[in-house]
């Protein structure tokens, strides 16, 4: 992986709600291209985490840079919604889609912005689809006419097709069956290599992880456990809760060769 | 505790509105008051003296601004003084006690009657599926609902009374005028309950619970008698606490098309003769019964609610 | 074409049950309106002229429906009164359904305080049982079509408002929203692509249910006489009309009860019908 200018930064991220904390010192960086795999049981605060950086719950911090929007903060994490040239593919897609729009027009919403004529916005779409292997037709079809994993394909092409630097995926394959899930990480992966975006990716997919990580990022309880290259976590985890982890993936064969 | 108080501020609120909307109808109802207080006060002296009109608009503040007039009304609405009635001089908390019976008798009997039957229609609807006895349920229910209560009343008085004469078409007073119109009300509840019923009785047959009983071998009429009826009894009570205002209006319906006595009939009669302060009165008795309630079962729900309970405990 | 079209659906995606659902019931709804109007010019019958000579009669072949006590033809009443009996009680439920639902997405979106005094006076308005605002209403200033009209509009919107309120709030957190402010959407924008397509389905289930109580309603308090006012060819009115000669022509009250019940159990199967499309049954 060739090493590319820093993208985003945290250091000693802190979120709490109503007096309780969610997250405490968080902190990781990233260059372009690369993928945070930020892993953990529900509860340790990994959505919370994508959340925070989003600006769409209130975090402090010491230091916060993101480089397309050349946000360089000390404390709060500007509120607002959403970073710029950043894309956020959510965990369920038929809740992420609107029921009654054709995924055509969600996908086209992506790019509301850039206030494109007709035809251009249309061909962008379509073009979109074809990277996630999907047909034309689907450009009329509502979210309850395709599958979950044609419709997960649609939201991942509302992502693409902005071009963002940034790319947060929340657990985006749980809903799908092992096959599907494959397809889609594979067709990513290649995508990922093609462009420079960079992945913060939610999971508690160990084997998901080992197989596209740069960094593993662990969370237990609103605190970091572990956080080391893909490489390092794999072969020699920080923590003892991340070396249980690791051993029972192993155990369960969840892992690939390549991380054992 | 905090949302309690909340919803506590909230129903003060919705009365406070009450008052406002039915002072408001008052306040622009065509026609003289000071006139129809005087013709109550003198009844048969048509040619009442100017003075004397004069003297009932100051007596009764009739010609202050509405704001005013509606704090001196709310005043004495809250003092338990409701006025006395235009027409019969009597006190209006007085004629509404002498009517409410008839209404109550009426609501009570028919809620008992159409509750037993649709209790009865809707567990043989949900114990024997797709015979006579479901589908007669649904379209019973669904006859019932689109049917118009005055209409059924009428035919119920052409069939009983007209062609075999053996009730009494209108009026009150014996149990014989009673049975018409409780009947016609009947209908209506039990149209209206086999309906939720069935539904309730379906969901808690398609409770997990229901199959582990079966596969322990309990008796399907055990089931049904201790399990499912009971669960289905909660929302029924709900439901009919919630519908409280439709029976009302179903009430009124039959009370005016048999002609019987009762809140119904007084209203109308009130709004005919524009006896305003009987008909503030019952405006405001119904709207106030309606919130109470809805207020109560909202209240008693929250409280059950384990969560809330808990809650509670620990503060 | 209707070959190709089958094919298509069957094997690519199955339509959308809802638009067919609509489609079809707006084709039935022009096939109707065109009956009714067909049989409003063919009818040889004036609904207010009088024939003393046909007084009462009975059904027959020149009168389906029989005459009234001044001879009128029923039926051609009954087609007259379709206007007044479902014409004003879609033009008051309609209503009701505009401000209930604009009324709604106001509150949902006006912050706790502002929602809290919406709400609030929704509350009280929902106190009066519609038949007794009615009543009031009409009996006070004058029992006529328009104060029937004005007193049932005025209490028509708070089950819409309330209903329109919990949809707004509930949907306002849904992913789908959420990516669309992401994505930049003005709320105006969001209001039209994603709020209402969505809440509108469950809020014409409640119209449905509103349009056939009021045809109740207005039926009834015409009958009661307190809204349309005889000789106008209103169903609750001719009812009305017939009461007294229950005795010896009961078929002048048979029809338009008969006409009410047909009409409300229409609309109900139909709003029941949308209603399991939405809950996913078939």
């Amino acid at each position: 992986m060739q090493q590319n200018k820093p993208l985003i930064s945290v250091s000693n991220l802190q979120v709490s709600m109503g007096g309780k904390p969610l997250l405490s010192n968080v902190s990781f960086d990233l260059s372009e291209g690369e993928m945070l795999c930020i892993v953990g049981e529900s509860g340790a605060g990994k959505s919370t985490l994508v959340k925070a950086l989003q600006g769409m719950m209130p975090g402090h911090c010491d230091r916060f840079t993101y480089a397309p929007s050349s946000t360089e903060v000390c404390g709060a994490i500007p509120a607002g919604l959403g970073l710029a040239q950043a894309r956020w593919v959510m965990q369920d897609p038929l809740a992420a889609l609107n029921p009654r729009q054709p995924l055509g027009r969600s996908i086209a919403e992506s790019l509301h912005k850039e206030n494109l004529p007709k035809d251009q916005l249309r061909k962008r779409v379509l073009s979109a689809l074809d990277d996630v292997e999907l047909t034309a037709d689907f450009y009329d079809r509502l979210p309850s006419q395709v599958s979950l994993g044609q419709a997960q394909r649609a939201c991942l092409a509302r992502a693409l097709i902005a071009q963002p630097k940034l790319i947060f995926f929340d657990e985006p394959l749980s809903a799908l069956d092992a096959l599907v899930q494959k397809k889609i990480a594979q067709r990513m992966e290649s995508l990922r290599r093609a462009t420079t975006t960079t992945y913060i990716a939610v999971t508690h997919d160990l084997g998901f992880a080992a197989a596209y990580a740069d960094k593993v990022l662990l969370l237990r309880d609103g605190t970091v456990s572990a956080y080391q290259s893909r490489t390092a976590f794999f072969a020699n985890p920080q923590s003892d809760y991340a070396k249980d982890l690791v051993a029972a993936a192993q155990s369960l064969g969840a892992l690939p060769e390549a991380a054992a | 505790m905090k949302t309690l108080l909340i919803r506590f501020a909230g129903l003060l609120a919705v009365l406070f509105g009450i008052t406002l909307i039915t002072f408001t109808i008052s306040y622009f109802a065509p026609g003289d008051k000071a006139e129809a207080i005087a013709h109550a006060r003198y009844p048969g002296d048509f040619g009442i003296a100017p003075e004397v009109l004069q003297g009932i608009r100051e007596e009764f503040n009739l010609d202050a601004p509405f704001f005013s007039q509606y704090t001196h009304w709310l005043a004495d609405v809250m003092r338990g003084d409701f006025g006395v009635s235009y027409s019969s001089r009597t006190s209006v908390w007085v004629i509404f006690v002498d009517n409410l019976g008839e209404t109550v008798t009426l609501t009570l009997t028919s809620l008992a009657i159409g509750l037993a039957a649709a209790f009865l229609l809707s567990a043989f609807a949900v114990r024997y599926p797709n015979t006579i006895w479901d589908r007669g349920a649904v379209i019973i229910s669904s006859i019932g609902a689109a049917m118009p209560s005055y209409w059924l009343a009428l035919l119920l008085i052409l069939g009983v009374s007209v062609y075999l004469g053996w009730l009494p078409a209108y009026g009150t007073g014996t149990f014989a005028h009673l049975i018409l119109p409780a009947a016609t009300l009947a209908f209506w509840v039990m149209t209206s309950q086999t309906r939720l019923l069935r539904t309730f009785m379906l969901e808690a047959y398609n409770q997990p619970f229901i199959e582990t009983l079966r596969l322990r071998g309990i008796p399907e009429r055990e089931i049904f008698s201790r399990h499912v009826l009971r669960h289905s009894f909660v929302p029924t009570l709900t439901m009919i606490g919630l519908d409280m205002a439709s029976l009302l209006e179903g009430a009124i319906i039959v009370e005016l098309t048999f002609s019987r006595s009762g809140l119904g009939s007084l209203l109308a009669g009130a709004v005919l003769s524009r006896d305003l302060p009987v008909v503030m009165f019952l405006v405001m008795f119904f709207a106030t019964a309606y919130v109470v309630i809805n207020s109560v079962i909202d209240g008693v729900q929250h409280l059950c609610d384990p969560r809330n309970l808990k809650r509670a405990k620990a503060s | 074409m209707s070959l190709s079209q089958s094919i298509s659906i069957s094997d690519s995606h199955p339509a959308d049950p809802l638009r067919q659902f609509t489609k079809r019931v707006g084709v039935a709804t022009l096939v109707l309106l065109g009956l009714w109007s067909l049989a409003l010019w063919l009818t040889p019958y004036e609904p207010a002229a009088a024939d003393f000579l046909n007084r009462l009669a009975p059904p027959s072949a020149a009168h389906w429906a029989g005459t009234d006590h001044l001879g009128r033809d029923i039926a051609t009443r009954l087609l007259y009164g379709a206007g007044w009996s479902l014409g004003l009680s879609l033009a008051i439920s309609l209503t009701g359904f505009v401000v209930g639902t604009v009324v709604g997405i106001l509150a949902a979106r006006s912050g706790p305080a502002g929602d809290f005094a919406v709400m609030r006076v929704t509350d009280s308005f929902f106190a009066f049982p519609e038949l007794i605002a009615a009543v009031t209403f009409a009996g006070l200033f004058g029992p006529s079509t328009s104060n029937l009209v004005i007193a049932l509009m005025v209490v028509s919107w708070m089950k819409f408002a309330r209903l329109a309120r919990a949809l707004t709030l509930s949907l306002g957190e849904s992913d789908y929203i959420t990516q669309a402010r992401l994505n930049g959407l003005s709320s105006r924008l969001i209001l039209w692509r994603h709020l209402l397509p969505n809440i509108l389905p469950s809020l014409l289930v409640l119209w449905t249910n509103s349009w056939s109580r009021t045809i109740l309603s207005v039926s009834g308090l015409s009958f009661l006489g307190f809204g349309v006012q005889p000789p106008s060819a209103e169903w609750g009115a001719m009812l009305l009309d017939g009461k007294a000669y229950m005795q010896t022509a009961p078929h002048i009250m048979i029809f338009p009860g008969l006409a009410v019940l047909l009409a409300v159990m229409v609309i109900n199967l139909t709003g029941d019908r949308l209603r399991d499309l939405m809950a996913g049954k078939t």
